[in-house]
């Protein structure tokens, strides 16, 4: 059975489609010319070869899903995890902010131009930001205006700058706003000594006030003739990108990125933590896990650098933000830090709800690790355990899970100011609620502390 | 939005009426800026000729990241 990728409908180039488990992208003949260019020119090359874009083969046209339209069928490479925007630290948006001006730039040396901008077109995949999108391209013509300006005004420049003068919890308005922060907004939003950096004045300020100002009216003539030069394209381009790396966030407030260097328990039961939960990943073998309150991903590595397609979700930006310094420094491929709060996970968005996929959506993967996190879910959110079972259940079959009783002091804080409605919240309690939905395959004390381990699959019904 | 006829029938962003005049104004500004600097660069050049056969000169210090390989 094939399929329309349901966020994949705006551009009339073409489309993305699924058959048989595997994702195509159908090119239109309306797009024959530009992609043609693109191939030709040596662009495609170029960016595949640098890892700035995702390569793809050409494949049997017969596959096409609308045989009228089709020029041409292509397989592009597989990204396991379409991740989002809202879900990037700063490093990860602005990483991707400059790709898209570099791509941008290095279209026009090969007579094309980038005609979209969009964050979504860009992933973090292998370790690196990438553009998806083969058909973002088409034959520059000398005098045309970037027409992806507003597009990357609103999608990375406005984000990244409330990112650094406001606060980095801002890039949540990605969430509320599907094609990016409106610019009247973030032009409101940021404060007024925004209005000395020549960068942000000209692209989000003015540029707010101009689109108010022309918001009903029609261009007259002579404004509409006046062509915009090739040095002025790339004058305006170099200047988008001044104004991204001029902006950089200082010292992150961070709750949990300190959590390994001021917690209660000894290097002896870190150690021992490592080792159980390498153990139980020996066991079940997963080709992909999902490390959920990941913090800066010391456990998630155990996975990833084995080779295991990792994802590490935390709710804490600057605990992602350092966990992405090491990815880079690292240069490591398996893994993906991504910011999330489990206790209200990316829901799907966008038109019929289906652009953007929910979390769920994006599973199940074959192994969820959840250390640490259960007593933050039940005793700081109230959410009941066996609901918490089944969130766990849903996103993944093996389950590698960490109880930490109300004897132990993190969980002591968290009942500190307030009162102790859990009554069931102890280890009996937690297997009783679990046990209804998976199996528990092993269990394991944690010594040096009053924490228990489990591996847990779960169960069919 | 008559800026349309400027740009290609496919294309499927609207640029913006207002987005389309700003851009126009900060491109006029940054581009003479781009000129002047390659013109520069050119006069720079002329004054310091290289013998022929003589590599381009690098900045050796320049430190590259991934996404100057683009």
């Amino acid at each position: 059975m094939s399929k329309r990728i349901a966020a994949s409908f705006r551009d009339p180039s073409g489309f993305m489609f699924k058959q048989k488990g595997l994702v195509y992208r159908q090119i239109n003949k309306s797009y024959q010319a530009d992609y043609d260019a693109l191939m030709e020119s040596g662009l495609y090359e170029r960016l595949t070869k640098s890892g700035a874009m995702i390569a793809h083969e050409e494949v049997d046209k017969a596959l096409a899903l609308i045989p009228e339209l089709v020029y041409k069928v292509v397989k592009p490479e597989t990204i396991n995890f379409i991740s989002y925007p809202y879900e990037w630290c700063f490093s990860q948006l602005r990483e991707a902010a400059l790709l898209t001006l570099a791509i941008a730039k290095r279209s026009l040396e090969f007579g094309m131009s980038l005609k979209d901008a969009s964050a979504y077109n860009v992933q973090h995949f292998k370790g690196r930001a990438v553009l998806i999108d083969t058909l973002s391209f088409e034959i520059y013509r000398e005098g045309e205006p970037w027409i992806a300006y507003r597009q990357f005004c609103q999608h990375f420049l406005a984000p990244l700058a409330l990112m650094v003068y406001c606060d980095v919890r801002l890039s949540q308005l990605m969430r509320v706003n599907i094609d990016g922060i409106p610019l009247d907004l973030a032009s409101a939003l940021l404060p007024n000594k925004t209005y000395f950096r020549f960068g942000l004045l000209m692209h989000i300020h003015m540029h707010a006030r101009s689109q108010k100002r022309y918001s009903d009216q029609i261009v007259v003539k002579d404004v509409v003739k006046a062509k915009m030069s090739r040095m002025a394209l790339i004058g305006l381009l170099e200047s988008l990108e001044t104004t991204v790396k001029n902006l950089i966030v200082k010292g992150i407030n961070t709750e949990w990125a300190g959590y390994y260097q001021d917690n209660n328990y000894s290097e002896d039961a870190f150690q021992a933590k490592k080792q159980v939960i390498s153990a139980f990943l020996a066991r079940i073998k997963p080709d992909s896990v999902w490390d959920l309150g990941a913090n800066t991903g010391e456990f998630s590595r155990l996975a990833s650098d084995q080779g295991i397609r990792t994802v590490a979700f935390d709710i804490d930006p600057g605990a992602v933000t350092q966990n992405y310094k090491q990815v880079k420094a690292k240069h490591e491929k398996n893994i993906l830090p991504l910011v999330m709060n489990l206790t209200n996970p990316s829901p799907s968005l966008g038109w019929h709800h289906q652009e953007r996929s929910s979390l769920a959506a994006r599973g199940p993967v074959d192994a969820i690790l959840a250390l640490a996190l259960v007593h933050h879910l039940a005793i700081a959110n109230n959410v009941p355990l066996l609901d918490i079972a089944n969130f766990f259940k849903a996103l993944g079959r093996f389950l590698i899970v960490e109880f930490v009783p109300k004897t132990d002091s993190q969980v002591k804080r968290l009942l500190a100011t307030r009162e102790d409605i859990f009554p069931d919240y102890n280890q009996s309690g937690f297997e009783t609620a679990f046990g209804k939905v998976y199996k528990i395959l092993e269990t394991q004390a944690l010594e040096g502390s009053e924490r228990t381990l489990y591996l847990m699959e779960r169960r069919i019904n | 939005m008559h800026i349309h006829f400027l740009l290609k029938p496919l294309a499927y962003l609207d640029p913006g009426t207002g987005s389309f005049i700003i851009q126009m104004l900060a491109a006029g500004l940054l581009g003479g800026v781009v000129a002047v600097r390659i013109y520069w660069k050119k006069i720079v050049a002329w004054f310091k000729r290289k013998k022929p056969g003589e590599l381009e000169d690098t900045d050796p210090t320049e430190v590259r990241d991934e996404l100057d390989e683009i």
